[in-house]
């Protein structure tokens, strides 16, 4: 078999073993194994070689050194009682409104996700808060967990995001432009939810409660209780664009000052400090573990040669550059229904980003790389509240027991209705997410 | 084809040194062999490690020909560190010339036994780009600069600067935002990096480099050995003694246009000579004491090589 | 057994994490003194300016190398309590409809490869670390030896194999009982 075909098989043998439910990372360390293996016609020695020092290169990369600072700075803001003071402050400027209570919850999200990297911690530190509080005022059980699950995704659409970084590292862009780019786009999600949370409650009135409004005076109050928010928040993205520091700085200054917000509060005991390390290492050893099967795999891939022989023959077809784009959008849709986005991240994007940079789209190549990084970025995000798998819909199905997952699976629905639209809007308009772009 | 060979580096496709030395050599040797040899190039360490691992991936045979900055594995190459002292360079390619003569006598068969190197240069004028006027080494004090290798950083010390650490692509973000004065590279680099519209003031060295880094293009030992005869000869017919002088040589007159931008943008460009450059060659005359020294600790007459470099170098007839 | 794989597990954890907090806090008093240092040189003549000047501050030099080698030795450190958690990401979808004992013989086969790997990993590291050490290769900046990180990492990654063999056996005896050993998340 040629390098070239061992390429295009291994993607099916991959798929295959992820689907039986191989531990993703593992799955595409074996196939980059195997094939770099028979890649060298059955000699194993160049990459037991390579393997000398593979993991510690991958591991000790600097810039990916910035994911497990963004996950600690996710574990300290989760610990430091912000959460609250987001839903406080939402809740009090929005929750006398029809689905108010829902609204604020987004809202408080989408507060969240200015200092937290991750989907999954942001649904899940936002429902802790809030689910309490959406079951007090009679919201229905499935639109609160899908509410707070779509919330979830603004963890990573608003910047910092980890998955971003990720992506930037791939395709050699500027994480700094990339998170600017993902600003619009993650506040228009934001609006969509809301947007969705009313009609939801035109639809099916009977899933939504009402609750008297509160004084201006107090609202005030509320929302200046959430300033460590939005001081970290500026600092950090703020001064990753403004060029005061590196990303990397940036994320240690961020995880440095949401920790001592949390010691200054009291919210920080040892022991809840050893709970926040051991949360940060399980996360931090999951996505790494992927990041080296994926590195592994992804070599081998570049030897087979075979993304470059997918490019050449896309861009010899002659198809029209969004007609393209629209198929692998529409790719990643349907994998994020069953894949995290992690996984489909590191796997895919080596693929199509020699498709996408190939093609003309009538814009510099780093915009077409940054506006291209920021709708995957949202069909991967959708993917988490996608059913069946759904890591946002799992993570606060488990905190909300009382709900099946299947009045979850439909409310739900609608919201991924309102992402599929802000994705049609983008990629009509790139305008949207490059505007604040220089070219 | 009957054989498939991978070239491993760490530079996008369309830099200078993978388009115009690289590629030629490739295309070159594809030509020669009547198409029984095919080089698939792998840009941007698309194989994966990152580039001190390169050298080990030609060793062995995660790649089949490497190219890499000698510099990156500091320690394993001692005796490459004479072209790299500062002021020894006046020209790529007179060096480029004495680095092979100097390798094939004295480290093919030791620092070097592990590989089949195919080439040796070096790079064009080191120098350096600040952003303030800089003609004398007191000039220097308090500057941070980002040195190109182990002895540039000792030499920024002496003058009393700092040599701050990091990768080449991340110079222009050091100097945006002040984390560096200025940094040591060669003209031919400054372009694809925007350092002319970073800084204001560029130090050349009449007729000398401030520094220059050492190249190799280098095989996989068992990969080069196995090949049949006649494609051995494919590839000693366009390695060796010319192709390293073609190799420096073109990389030396890539510096040429990137000069000619700065000088477009308006910038001031300082040639030092005379009293000045004795003065710069005076603060670095330790560093030669020093490197002896070091030399002499790990059995290598570092002298010798000195003398033995200018001569060669001397004796170069372009 | 059980109970000394879930502390070493989780001490492994906590230590990484000492590194990594460690390293965020080298990381921001850097950044403080490069400003503080920019911001004496641009204060220049003034007393302020000088004392900034004379204290010496400025930003810790090779901190960009010492956050490379401690990350990649907390990053090991993070993986016993990954593997101990069962926190590896894998699709369930299409295995979901599978009988409970048949899942949890998937599941042990998975693990006992996983651990495989993980030893395989940890051995082809500690191949690594012989070379540098073998080689004399230092660090660009610190100059300090590239076996150092590499042995530290060697260490970490130790525990991580032990873990994983354990949550190998663990996962083969929950198949073969039926009963739970490890947690779930
Ligand atoms: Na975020
Ligand atoms: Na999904």
């Amino acid at each position: 078999m040629s390098r070239l075909e061992l390429g295009f098989w291994s993607f099916p043998i991959l798929l295959g073993l992820i689907f039986l439910r191989a531990p993703i990372g593992l799955a595409m360390f074996l196939c980059g194994l195997l094939g770099w293996i028979f890649a060298m016609n059955g000699n194993p020695t160049p990459i037991l070689a390579k393997l000398k020092s593979e993991t510690y290169t991958t591991f000790s990369n600097y810039s990916l050194t910035i994911i497990p600072m963004f996950l600690l700075m996710g574990q300290f803001a989760t610990l430091s009682g912000m959460s609250s003071a987001l839903f406080k402050a939402a809740e009090s400027f929005l929750g006398h409104r029809r689905g108010g209570v829902a609204m604020a919850s987004v809202g408080a999200c989408a507060g969240f996700g200015a200092i937290c990297g991750s989907s999954l911690a942001t649904a899940a530190t936002m429902s802790r808060v809030a689910l309490p509080e959406l079951k007090r005022y009679g919201y229905s059980g499935g639109f609160s967990t899908a509410t707070l699950a779509a919330g979830g995704t603004l963890g990573i659409l608003i910047p910092p995001s980890v998955i971003l970084v990720i992506y930037a590292i791939i395709t050699e862009q500027n994480i700094a432009k990339l998170f600017l780019a993902a600003f619009i786009p993650g506040i228009l999600a934001a609006i969509g939810y809301v947007i969705t949370i009313s009609i939801y409650v035109r639809l099916y009135p009977g899933s939504a409660g009402t609750r008297p409004a509160v004084p201006m005076r107090e609202r005030w109050k509320a929302l200046a209780e959430t300033w460590p928010v939005l001081v970290i928040f500026v600092v950090v993205v703020g001064g990753i664009y403004a060029g005061w520091f590196t990303p990397t700085e940036g994320a240690a200054i961020g995880a440095a000052g949401t920790g001592l917000v949390a010691l200054v509060g009291g919210n920080l005991s040892w022991r809840i400090l050893g709970e926040a390390l051991i949360g940060t290492a399980k996360t931090t050893a999951m996505i790494f573990f992927i990041v080296l099967g994926a590195a592994l795999y992804n070599n081998f891939l570049a030897l087979s040669g075979a993304p470059q022989y997918l490019a050449d023959f896309v861009l010899g077809q002659d198809y029209s550059p969004f007609f393209v784009l629209s198929v692998i959008l529409v790719f990643y849709l349907i994998f994020g229904c069953v894949m995290d986005s992690l996984s489909m991240i590191l796997l895919t994007v080596p693929i199509f980003f020699p498709v996408i940079s190939g093609l003309d789209f009538g814009m510099t190549p780093e915009h077409v790389a940054i506006w291209f990084g920021i709708l995957v970025l949202i069909v991967v995000e959708v993917g988490l509240i996608t059913p069946p798998v759904g890591m946002n819909l799992f993570i606060i199905n488990a905190m909300d027991r009382e709900t099946p997952m299947t009045e979850t699976y439909k409310a739900v629905m609608f919201f991924v209705g309102s992402d599929i639209v802000r994705v049609i809007l983008l990629v009509a308009f790139p305008v949207i997410t490059l505007f604040l772009i220089p070219a | 084809q009957e054989v498939t060979l991978s070239l491993h580096q760490f530079l996008p496709a369309q830099a200078n040194v993978p388009k115009l030395i690289l590629d030629v050599w490739a295309d070159n040797v594809e030509a020669a062999s009547d198409g029984r040899i095919k080089i698939d190039r792998f840009p941007s360490m698309q194989l994966g490690g990152r580039p001190p691992e390169l050298m080990d991936q030609a060793i062995d045979g995660v790649a089949d020909i490497v190219w890499t900055v000698v510099g990156y594995t500091p320690g394993r190459y001692p005796s490459t560190e004479v072209f790299e002292l500062p002021f020894m360079m006046t020209d790529a390619r007179a060096m480029s010339s004495a680095y092979w003569q100097m390798f094939e006598k004295h480290m093919k068969d030791t620092e070097f036994k592990d590989v089949h190197i195919l080439g040796t240069w070096v790079h064009g004028p080191g120098m350096l780009h600040v952003n303030k006027e800089v003609k004398t080494p007191a000039d220097m004090e308090g500057m941070k600069i980002r040195g190109g290798s182990r002895t540039v950083n000792i030499l920024l010390e002496k003058m009393g600067a700092t040599p701050v650490g990091m990768p080449v692509p991340a110079v222009p973000e050091g100097l945006s935002k002040g984390v560096i004065d200025g940094t040591t590279i060669p003209w031919e680099v400054t372009a694809a990096l925007k350092v002319p519209e970073l800084v204001g003031h560029h130090t050349e060295f009449e007729g000398n480099a401030l520094y220059t880094l050492t190249f190799v293009l280098a095989m996989n030992k068992d990969r080069y050995e196995g090949l049949p005869a006649d494609l051995q000869k494919v590839i000693d017919d366009n390695s060796g003694l010319e192709f390293s002088i073609f190799a420096g040589g073109t990389q030396a007159d890539s510096d040429g246009p990137a000069r000619a931008l700065a000088v477009d943008n308006g910038n001031n460009i300082v040639t030092v000579s005379g009293a000045d450059l004795d003065a710069w060659k005076e603060v670095s005359q330790p560093i030669f004491d020093e490197w002896v020294a070091d030399m002499e600790s790990k059995g290598i007459d570092g002298q010798a090589l000195i003398d033995e470099a200018r001569a060669l170098m001397d004796a170069y007839e372009g | 057994m059980h109970r000394v794989v879930k502390w070493l597990s989780r001490a492994s954890a906590v230590i990484g994490g000492i590194v990594l907090v460690i390293l965020i806090v080298l990381t921001t008093l850097s950044i403080v003194g490069r400003e503080l240092s920019k911001l004496g040189h641009a204060l220049g003549e003034s007393w302020f300016g000088q004392m900034l000047i004379a204290s010496g501050i400025d930003e810790i030099n090779g901190s960009y190398e010492l956050t490379e080698a401690g990350v990649a030795f907390a990053i090991f450190a993070f993986f016993p309590v990954c593997q101990f958690y069962g926190q590896h990401a894998t699709v369930d979808v299409f295995t979901s409809a599978l009988p409970r004992r048949s899942l949890a013989w998937l599941r042990a086969f998975w693990e006992v490869v996983l651990a495989a790997i993980i030893v395989f990993i940890s051995l082809r590291l500690y191949e690594g670390m012989l070379r540098y050490l073998g080689n004399g290769e230092t660090t660009l900046f610190l100059q300090f030896p590239v076996w150092w990180s590499y042995a530290a990492s060697v260490g970490a990654a130790a525990i991580a194999s032990l873990t994983a063999i354990y949550c190998a056996w663990a996962r083969i005896a929950e198949a073969a009982t039926g009963r739970p050993i490890l947690p779930e998340g």
